[in-house]
């Protein structure tokens, strides 16, 4: 059992705040993870709640008990670093018995239980090795055995996979996953790339600038963003915007023009807090892009890039509205670099953003 | 004959790298013969001639070296510099090079006024050993000196002795004044080693439950072996080619009673004359100097190949 809270909890370093006001709850058992840009936050908040760095203000509680006055260890947290920080001079084993040793366990309770994460981990044959004789890949494996055998209440993981090559990363992807599976430990976890966020989280935390954007589900955050950030960052390749002007706001939804293009939309929504005149953002994702046949909207664009990957395509667009446009296509499409091609979409796959970016449903 | 063409070019490019080469490398090669290997040399050449004076006599073989290690009436003082040097180079080992440690753990932590710190205790390094050894004097005479006012004006007058007349607080005193003088140096060493340890490591011990001590002594200590090796080994080459420092607080002669007599001092008596020693005896000198040497040479080379022996790569 293991629920964490952070009730309004900030970070100043001197005179820059670099966490602001943030209150998240993270339930137990979950898998969390923490996306956001290249330093918007989100491995400061993990060192918050290690305890590797102190809070400015607000609270952050273990099951209903303060930790943020605890010193790192005696939060019950284990954290795997981005550089897995192995003891360059221990071996595999030590590595993974260090904590229990300071702790003062027994002898053959730190054996038992250092094999059985090793045999867990399929380390059992690298015991004797010094972390510099393993690959990248065992190494991180002993730096998440290093966490186990302290059976923590929460995992926290910082970008653990980012040193990796992309085929070991999908595959540690799995195993980590299948690993929580198996724990049944809260695990929080620190990652820029939305793919790993998407495909290994319960629950997805946003960070932009300090502070949270939107938490939810990967798929929610897929399909409903609170906000442009949101929309822009969740989704590879992101989503297309397009700039536009309300022309009439009605009790069954918004009439709106695509600046440049000549095209006039209806988008049907029970809360549109926007009036006429106002500037939007109108969001489309590639892949929901399709080459116009019986659409509901189409625009039209000259291709000057393809990227022909064989399973998927992607075309690149300069069209009539001065945005360029990326578009998904999934299997092979004969397209040239100067073709010009009509793209359409369907208004249900579509996001609409007000002038301060939140979305409008 | 293209081919040739080219052929003598790619020879002449190389000739102009060799010649550059040689051009870099000549001046400090010419430098390290002339006032080392030479010097180096000459003494070992001299070591086996009788001398009188500077006028050379004839060959003696290990005569002199004889003189130095088993003469009854003279290898006394090889044998009682020699403890002065090994326990010198023991006592810097565990009070400067120790206070040293703990002055870099103590900055490695960044507390407030760390750069102010790190100045004060680097600012004797740079001082001149003549300049410390005067003041240090001064502060130790039994009559006017500094320490004995403060001890006196504190109560603690039996402790208001003269530092530097008596043999058994001679010695300890200088090293002491050594200590203060160069305490920095290792510190600032040690200093550049911590800050090399990731701090990711720190930070994983910190959160695997380790004290401050655990973490200096299982994780700190170990990672910086290589400056710990420079320590050992240049306080080594330092405690057995002390001689300013002795010269300067206790005289040629290592007084009182020769209890701080160092090598240095005993071979430059013995090579270049003194009160005690008498006339110059070069061909004994330069058999003392080989020894000191080949002491040096071989503790050093033992020394860094243990210690290298526990150096681990950072990543």
């Amino acid at each position: 059992m293991a629920q964490i809270n952070m009730l309004g909890v900030s970070k100043r370093f001197g005179d820059i705040e670099v966490i602001s006001d943030t209150t998240l709850e993270i339930k137990d058992g979950e898998f969390v993870v923490f996306v956001g840009p290249s330093g918007c936050g989100k491995s400061t908040l993990l060192r918050l709640l290690a305890g590797l760095d102190e809070i400015t203000s607000g609270e952050i509680t273990l099951n209903n008990q303060r930790i943020d006055h605890l010193a790192p260890a005696q939060r019950g947290l284990a954290m795997v670093f981005q550089s897995y920080a192995l003891y360059p001079h221990m071996t595999v084993y030590q590595n993974m018995s260090y904590a229990l040793k300071v702790a003062k366990e027994q002898k053959s309770v730190i054996d038992e239980k250092v094999k059985k994460t090793a045999s867990i981990l399929q380390l059992s044959e690298y015991l004797d090795r010094k972390p510099k004789e393993l690959s990248g890949g065992q190494r991180q494996r002993v730096a998440i055995g290093r966490a186990i055998v302290r059976e923590p209440k929460v995992f926290l993981f910082d970008e653990p996979l980012s040193n990796l090559d992309a085929k070991l990363r999908v595959q540690m992807r799995i195993e980590l996953t299948k690993l929580h599976k198996k724990l049944k430990t809260t695990m929080i976890y620190v990652t820029h790339d939305q793919v790993e966020a998407m495909t290994m989280a319960d629950k997805i935390v946003v960070i932009n600038n300090g502070e949270v954007e939107q938490v939810g589900a990967p798929l929610e955050l897929y399909r409903s963003p609170a906000n442009q950030f949101v929309a822009g960052f969740i989704g590879s390749p992101a989503m297309n915007f397009f700039s536009g002007t309300i022309k009439d706001v009605s009790a069954n939804g918004i009439h709106f023009d695509l600046n440049n293009s000549g095209a006039s939309i209806f988008l049907k929504c029970s809360d549109a807090n926007v009036s006429i005149g106002e500037s939007i953002q109108f969001g489309v994702r590639p892949e929901h892009f399709i080459l116009a046949k019986k659409t509901d909207q189409i625009i039209t664009g000259e291709v000057y890039a393809v990227e022909r990957l064989g399973g998927e395509t992607y075309i690149y667009l300069s069209s009539q509205t001065d945005d360029d446009i990326i578009v998904h296509f999934s299997g092979d499409r004969e397209i040239k670099v100067g073709e010009k091609i009509d793209v359409g979409f369907s208004i249900k796959d579509c996001h609409l953003f007000n002038s301060k970016g939140w979305a409008i449903r | 004959m293209e081919r040739s063409n080219y052929q003598r070019a790619k020879s002449f490019r190389k000739l102009k790298k060799q010649l550059w080469l040689l051009f870099l490398l000549l001046p400090p090669a010419l430098i390290l013969i002339t006032f080392i290997f030479l010097p180096m040399a000459s003494a070992l050449w001299y070591s086996v001639y009788d001398w009188n004076g500077l006028i050379r006599g004839e060959f003696v073989g290990l005569e002199n070296f004889r003189k130095v290690l088993l003469d009854p009436e003279r290898n006394w003082f090889f044998f009682n510099a020699l403890k002065n040097n090994v326990l010198v180079f023991v006592s810097l080992m565990i009070i400067q090079n120790g206070t040293a440690l703990v002055i870099a753990l103590f900055l490695a932590r960044e507390p407030k006024g760390a750069r102010f710190y790190q100045v004060v205790f680097f600012i004797p390094v740079i001082l001149s050993t003549v300049i410390i050894g005067f003041q240090w004097k001064m502060f130790l005479n039994p009559v006017f000196g500094l320490i004995n006012k403060i001890l006196n004006a504190i109560g603690l007058h039996d402790w208001a002795l003269p530092w530097l007349g008596l043999p058994e607080t001679a010695l300890p005193t200088m090293i002491l004044v050594n200590a203060w003088a160069w305490v920095g140096f290792p510190a600032i060493v040690f200093l550049a080693a911590i800050h090399r340890i990731p701090r990711d490591l720190i930070e994983a011990a910190r959160l695997d439950g380790g004290s401050e001590w655990q973490i200096a002594k299982d994780i700190i200590w170990p990672l910086m072996a290589p400056a710990v090796t420079i320590i050992v080994v240049l306080t080594f080459i330092g405690s057995f080619n002390w001689f300013e420092l002795p010269y300067i607080m206790a005289g040629l002669e290592g007084s009182p009673a020769y209890s701080t007599d160092m090598l240095g001092l005993l071979f430059y008596r013995t090579a270049f004359g003194s009160i005690s020693a008498g006339g110059t005896e070069f061909g004994v000198g330069s058999a003392l100097a080989a020894i000191i040497f080949i002491v040096i040479f071989v503790f050093s080379i033992i020394a860094t190949k243990i210690l290298v022996a526990r150096e681990v790569e950072l990543n």
